[in-house]
């Protein structure tokens, strides 16, 4: 009999140990390496269910790694928000298994083993990040994510790829260092590393500049890893050039975590009191994430490229979420945390549509994407799903996200956030019609050449586990939409801290 | 542009200078980090884990789950080395000429026609960014090698008592190697010790790290809890949590080793493995 107690820490352990199993069969049998990983990560799905029961049923879990009680030893301290976020990752990371095998097999035929290690390790380090109580395993665990990305990403486009990852390491690791540096200050400060304990302690700390200090150089530096605007960068190249099967992973999951992160450090750290009474600055973020949302919807649409211009969407949803996490209220917060949710499956489907594109048309200039609802219907018609979702359209979970956003910018007065939320909405309109103008339309004049028109109406569809992985999370984005009052009620409601 | 990035570096520095000012003073007694955590370890350690460097005890059990993923990052290192650089088909690019090099007399030959195809057990293909080695350097570095793996072991073994462990015995070991390659060339290195066994080395290290962990999770403890490890061993839980630590140092030894050398052929050789530095 397994225990209960057990299925924390099997989230993080399955898919490390089987990363070194994977390693070592690679040089055994190639065939096997596929299997295990899938095996690694539903494991790791299953106990992260069974995990998010338990809190739903019992509450808060802590478990002490190595039996050490928690400021001596390493905690894991799982409540609603990380449960539901372990959830997803894992999810996702099984999800991508099934849609992209194919195209692994495809981009690296002698190196697949190692390959799927690295997927491990990625997810692994993921799951690490948001499952820790303890700030400096975060910061161990950032490190394992954010080098297994980098190694991917540089595996992509042969010309550009390595510049592009090149450029993310450094900016990466200037960002993994502001944390430390901050986690460093903070203990000098409060002699704790554990997130509980430092919470606690920090209360007699309110005006100390060390502590001030350290907060800015901790938030900052997860600003840079979840490329908030004037430090993104690194992101549009980095993600678009990385391979498909781990661009579709890095892309949706990477960005959402550090969001997380940032939204752990200020509540469940820092804490209310000293974020909105004590510090005067959640005024000037407000308006850094809304420029973030104008910026990255007016780069968006100055793209030719459709992989890149879904970058800059990303670029600009960072900004909805911090900006929801600094309004300072209940309606503002739970729209950042659906929102995380939310962007989590939209970014992920645009990533499956953007390769499913790419399995048929090599260059994904959109004036390439002509006609390419006849070609790939099915792939097409998800890919309408989560363009409405990203604009907003009601039965989609984007809309719901927005409205939460909306209302909380409503209720704390920001009104340039809320004419950027709107705004944005309005140049995702325009981003996305361009698309579909293109493919919908044919503006080329029907040659009546009986070649011609023949390859015009033949179907070249992606492999079908593609195209079924984009429609059934197409059908995840409307389902998320119909339940989004129940999951906020459920799962985001009871984590919302007192005294917001 | 770069006057205004050295004006933000400047600034940061600043900023951080700055806020040390409310830093206990170096040394103080009183300072929060030596009142909170840091007491216990002082004063528990040597009685709850028999390790009579706290460092250590530190390091490897009460955070050594830390330490764990520490050793997975040097793993994952090595595992984006070989990704990235190993190059699997041997394709000559266009070289100006073919050297082989005749293996009993280390006799290398220049060929400046590309047709030339020797197909005999005694001569091999090495690249043209070969350098000759010298007799002094070989005959030192023979000597000097076994002595630095000793070394090494030392170094890891001992990590209990005195300053050392996992990483440094592991980057020493791995030194010797790369020590073999550079002094006499990276194939009679790579004969040593093959690439597959460096692949597998690699991961092993780490596993035995997680595998312990794993071991103390089936005995009912909680990951990495050592002092579970005591129903299997004869031995008492305490004892058991140092045996536990000098396992994981040997896994960390393990990994680091191979990493290192893993890094050092791909680099050397640019994903070829045949002749580079």
């Amino acid at each position: 009999m397994i225990d209960n107690h057990v299925f924390p820490i099997l989230i993080v352990i399955t898919p490390l140990v089987c990363a070194f199993f994977v390693m070592g069969l690679y040089w055994v049998d190639k065939r096997l390496c596929l299997p295990l990983t899938i095996l690694a990560i539903s494991i790791s799905f299953i106990s992260s269910i069974i995990t998010l029961y338990s809190v739903l049923t019992s509450g808060t879990i802590q478990y002490k790694l190595g039996g050490w009680p928690p400021p001596i030893g390493i905690e894991y301290r799982i409540d609603l928000l990380n449960g539901v976020i372990l959830v997803i990752i894992s999810f996702i990371s099984l999800f991508n298994l099934f849609t992209s095998f194919n195209q692994v097999s495809h981009d690296f035929p002698e190196k697949k083993g190692t390959f799927y290690s690295l997927y491990l390790l990625f997810t692994t380090g993921l799951l690490g990040v948001v499952i820790t109580g303890d700030l400096f395993n975060l910061y161990v665990l950032l490190e394992i994510t954010s080098l297994s990305a980098y190694a991917q990403i540089a595996l992509g486009d042969k010309k550009r790829a390595p510049f592009a990852s090149l450029n993310y390491i450094f900016i990466g690791v200037i960002g993994a260092s502001f944390y430390l540096l901050g986690v460093g200050y903070i203990y000098m400060m409060t002699g704790s590393l554990n997130m509980g304990d430092v919470a606690h302690l920090i209360h007699n700390l309110h005006h100390s500049q060390a502590i001030f200090v350290a907060f800015i150089f901790c938030i900052v530096g997860v600003w840079i890893k979840m490329a908030l605007f004037p430090l993104h960068i690194w992101l549009p190249n980095a993600y678009t050039y990385a391979p498909t099967a781990s661009g579709r992973i890095i892309a949706p999951l990477m960005t959402k975590v550090m969001v997380y992160v940032m939204i752990r450090l200020m509540y469940s750290v820092f804490g209310i009191d000293y974020l909105f009474n004590t510090l005067h600055i959640s005024q000037s973020i407000i308006y850094l994430s809304s420029a973030a949302v104008l910026f990255g919807g007016i780069m968006a649409l100055s793209q030719d490229n459709l992989k890149k211009m879904f970058t800059y969407i990303i670029i600009s949803e960072i900004g909805y979420m911090v900006g929801g996490a600094w309004l300072g209220n209940k309606t503002g917060l739970t729209g950042a945390i659906l929102h995380i949710i939310n962007d989590v499956f939209m970014t992920f489907a645009l990533f499956l549509s953007a390769g499913n594109f790419a399995w048929r048309i090599k260059d994904l200039s959109i004036h390439n994407l002509e006609d390419i609802f006849q070609k790939m219907p099915w792939t097409s018609t998800g890919f309408v799903v989560v363009a409405l979702s990203i604009i907003g359209i009601p039965p989609t979970c984007g809309f719901f996200s927005k409205w939460y956003l909306i209302l909380g910018a409503i209720e704390a007065k920001q009104y340039l956030f809320i004419i950027a939320l709107i705004l944005s909405s309005l140049l995702n309109i325009i981003l996305f019609f361009r698309v579909f103008e293109k493919s919908l339309f044919s503006s080329k004049p029907h040659v009546m050449e009986s070649k011609e028109t023949r390859s015009y109406n033949l179907i070249e569809e992606a492999p079908a586990n593609m195209t079924i992985g984009l429609l059934v999370i197409g059908a995840i984005l409307i389902l998320i939409g119909l339940y989004s009052g129940k999951i906020v009620s459920n799962l985001i409601l009871p984590f919302i801290p007192k005294g917001l | 542009m770069k006057k205004v990035a050295l004006i933000v570096v400047i600034l940061c520095g600043a900023i951080l200078i700055h806020a040390t000012s409310e830093f206990p003073k170096w040394g103080e007694i009183n300072s929060p980090a030596s009142l909170h955590v840091s007491p216990y370890y002082i004063k528990y350690s040597v009685e709850q884990t028999d390790v009579p460097n706290i460092v250590t005890s530190v390091l490897a059990d009460y955070r050594g789950f830390d330490t764990m993923f520490e050793t997975t990052v040097i793993f994952c290192a090595g595992l984006a080395c070989f990704l990235l650089l190993r190059i699997f088909n041997d394709k000559e690019e266009e070289t100006e000429s073919i050297f082989y090099r005749h293996i009993p007399s280390g006799i290398i030959i220049e060929f400046k026609n590309h047709e030339v195809d020797i197909r005999d057990e005694d001569f091999e293909l090495i690249d043209s960014k070969f350098v000759p080695y010298d007799l002094i350097i070989k005959t030192v570095c023979r000597i000097l090698i076994p002595f630095i793996q000793i070394f090494a072991l030392y170094v890891v073994a001992h990590g209990d008592f005195s300053p050392g462990g996992g990483f440094q015995g592991g980057v020493i070991l791995g030194a010797s190697i790369i020590l073999l390659a550079i002094s006499f060339n990276l194939k009679t290195a790579i004969e040593k010790i093959s690439e597959k066994t460096l692949g597998v080395l690699s991961a092993i290290g780490v596993f035995i790290y997680a595998g312990i962990g794993c071991l103390c999770l089936i005995l009912k403890g909680h990951f990495l809890d050592y002092g579970k490890l005591a129903k299997i061993l004869p031995i008492d839980p305490v004892k058991a949590r140092a045996i536990g630590m000098l396992g994981v140092e040997i896994g960390v030894a393990i990994t680091v080793m191979a990493v290192m050398i893993i890094i050092y052929i791909n680099i050397a050789s640019q994903g070829k493995h045949q002749e580079g530095l």
